[in-house]
């Protein structure tokens, strides 16, 4: 009995270390921030996009926002939508500039008609 | 007792200087005196220094007998029986011995009834010593064999509670069941009203699909608005409503629902709640490609994005393939427990790429069609966690044959998936390893059939450094 907790134990450890080192990503340092589309979204507005830090993130369009995580994978950005949508956002010229996937089939690019692209907003601008 | 024995050899090597038979040699350590399998000519007395006595089996496990030192013999079991050495024998230190030749052996034992009682004495002994270890050996290697239907309880139940427990605190979460009491408010129309609506130019048309999907095949002219991007492509698809003629006064048709997820109706739902109006769904929810005129691309494969280290290490059971040619290497204990070690890395780093966003796994798991909507979240919470449980098991030596029958079973769903997804040209990524792209090709069934192949191999051959019943096995184990 004694045994069989202790097994137990091996393996629950096991999994909370593989958790640990699973969740670790690259640095969002240097893509956080805020952006704002280059051109008007569906014809009306701006999409502001804002990168926090602790990895959560907005996307706001006409007022209204949606939230998400993001994460960094080889150098680009992951979005992750509450929905289970992922976009890939590839970062340019040092990160100033972002193109987002619309189409949410992990295309490692950006195709055209489904690409909104920002540019990073100067701190305090 | 065993003094009493220590004494009766002592007499019997007395016996044996003072008969002058035999010549002295000395041996040194690590030096190999006896072979198991070789033709027997001497029997051996130590004289001074320490011996030990084992077996090899074919796959080349060593198993120690014994250790003799000084006043003991060997060599006599293959003299008596004619039959070759049962055991080697090599100098643990250096060693004096007197070597008796099998003439000098059998002269001494027709003239000397002491020795002969002694060795029939010690035949007997080793007799029930062996009866005892081969019962002993015979229960372990049972016990280790054993496959219980708790093994599977233990481990799907583990997975199924952490599943549950993690899903809870997670900020990924996802309902149990998708939809599960939601009723529908949405209008249903038949195929033919909805034909005769789109004939008329009296229908907005609109794809609930993923892009993918929508690219390779739609009805024409339809719209696409991926419901999982509903909440970023909503304003960019009032846009075009907004631009399209008449749009006030036109029905809005929701399809692209499937066996695993009714896209449309979750869609036609949101649309109702942001003040759409005349929005329907097809009753007939998976006929539309019948009723309808079609447009769309060629199949394509989703781009792939790398894999990293799983990647590569997915084709080395590919190459078990190739061992299946060579039998002692087939059978060989040591490739199972290779073959374990590689497994659970494999199935431990899939399921760490998935475990914490569910809903993206789940959506892996709609694109394929094959699982009724009410075990999509199920499946896609407790798989991954099934992975790791295994996967951890199958490392650490617990269960293994049960886990391998899992990881097998795993496989061969996998193998299915892979095949259905191939022969009706799904444009998806595979949703193997988590949120990598993946693509779904034969290279992918190939490697998934090396794993199963490694699997039967670990279920029927490993039986090394087991951390399980009967405690730890090892190489060199001592019986």
């Amino acid at each position: 009995m004694k045994k069989d907790l202790l097994k137990l134990t091996a393996v629950l450890g096991l999994i909370m270390v593989c958790l640990a080192l699973g969740s670790c990503g690259e640095s969002r340092s240097p893509f956080a921030g805020k952006y704002r589309s280059v051109e008007p979204f569906a014809g009306k507005n701006y999409v502001d996009l804002e990168l926090k830090e602790d990895g959560k993130g907005t996307w706001t369009h006409a007022g209204k926002s949606t939230e998400f995580t993001w994460m960094v994978n080889e150098g680009r950005i992951w979005i992750y939508t509450k929905t289970g949508a992922i976009l890939i956002v590839t970062p340019g010229n040092g990160g100033k500039l972002l193109s987002a996937d619309m189409t949410a089939d992990w295309h490692p690019g950006c195709p055209p008609g489904s690409c909104v692209n920002f540019r990073r907003v100067p701190e305090g601008g | 007792m065993a003094e009493e024995e220590k004494r009766s050899t002592d007499r019997v090597v007395d016996g044996l200087k003072l008969c002058q038979l035999g010549q002295e040699v000395v041996v040194q350590a690590g030096e190999r005196i006896v072979t198991q399998g070789e033709t027997p000519e001497f029997f051996y007395v130590i004289q001074a220094g320490r011996v030990k006595v084992f077996r090899e089996s074919v796959e080349g496990i060593r198993t120690d007998l014994t250790e003799l030192s000084s006043g003991s013999y060997f060599g006599e079991v293959a003299l008596v029986t004619g039959q070759p050495r049962t055991a080697s024998v090599e100098a643990m230190e250096e060693a004096r011995l007197i070597k008796v030749s099998k003439d000098e052996f059998d002269h001494l034992l027709d003239h000397n009834p002491q020795l002969a009682r002694h060795i029939i004495h010690q035949l007997s002994q080793w007799l029930v010593v062996g009866d005892r270890r081969l019962e002993s050996e015979v229960v372990h290697q049972v016990k280790l064999r054993q496959v219980s239907w708790f093994d599977y309880v233990l481990m799907i139940g583990l997975s199924i509670i952490l599943a549950l427990v993690v899903n809870i605190y997670n900020d990924n979460r996802i309902p149990l069941i998708h939809g599960w009491g939601q009723k529908s408010d949405v209008p249903e129309i038949t195929l033919t009203q909805a034909r005769e609506l789109y004939q008329k130019n009296g229908a907005i048309v609109v794809d609930a699909r993923k892009s993918a999907f929508y690219n390779q095949q739609h009805i024409k002219g339809a719209t696409n608005l991926p419901l999982i991007l509903f909440d970023l492509m909503y304003p960019l698809f009032q846009f075009t409503v907004a631009q399209t003629e008449g749009a006030k006064d036109k029905t809005i048709i929701v399809y692209g629902g499937s066996f695993s997820r009714r896209f449309d109706l979750e869609l036609a739902r949101l649309l109702k709640t942001k003040g759409m109006e005349h929005v329907v769904t097809l009753r007939d929810y998976q006929g539309w490609q019948q009723a309808f005129p079609l447009e769309g691309q060629e199949p394509k494969t989703p781009p792939a994005l790398p894999l990293g280290i799983p990647g590569y290490m997915e084709w080395l059971p590919v190459g078990i393939f190739l061992l299946l040619l060579i039998p002692p290497i087939w059978r060989s204990p040591y490739l199972a427990v290779a073959g374990r070690i590689l497994l659970g890395f494999i199935f431990v780093s899939f399921a760490l790429s998935k475990i914490m966003r569910p809903a993206v796994f789940a959506l892996n798991v709609v694109d394929y069609g094959m699982m009724p909507s009410f075990g999509v979240n199920l499946w896609a919470l407790v798989l991954p966690w099934a992975e790791l449980v295994v996967g951890l098991f199958l490392i650490l030596g617990i269960r293994t044959r049960a886990a391998a029958t899992l990881i097998a079973a795993m496989n061969i769903i996998f193998i299915v998936g892979l095949v259905d997804a191939i022969f009706h040209h799904l444009p998806i990524n595979c949703g193997c390893v988590g949120e990598v792209g993946e693509p779904v090709n034969w290279w992918k069934v190939t490697k998934n059939a090396g794993m199963l192949v490694m699997c039967v191999q670990i279920f029927l051959y490993d039986r090394l450094f087991v951390l399980d019943r009967g405690g730890f096995t090892l190489r060199d184990r001592q019986i």
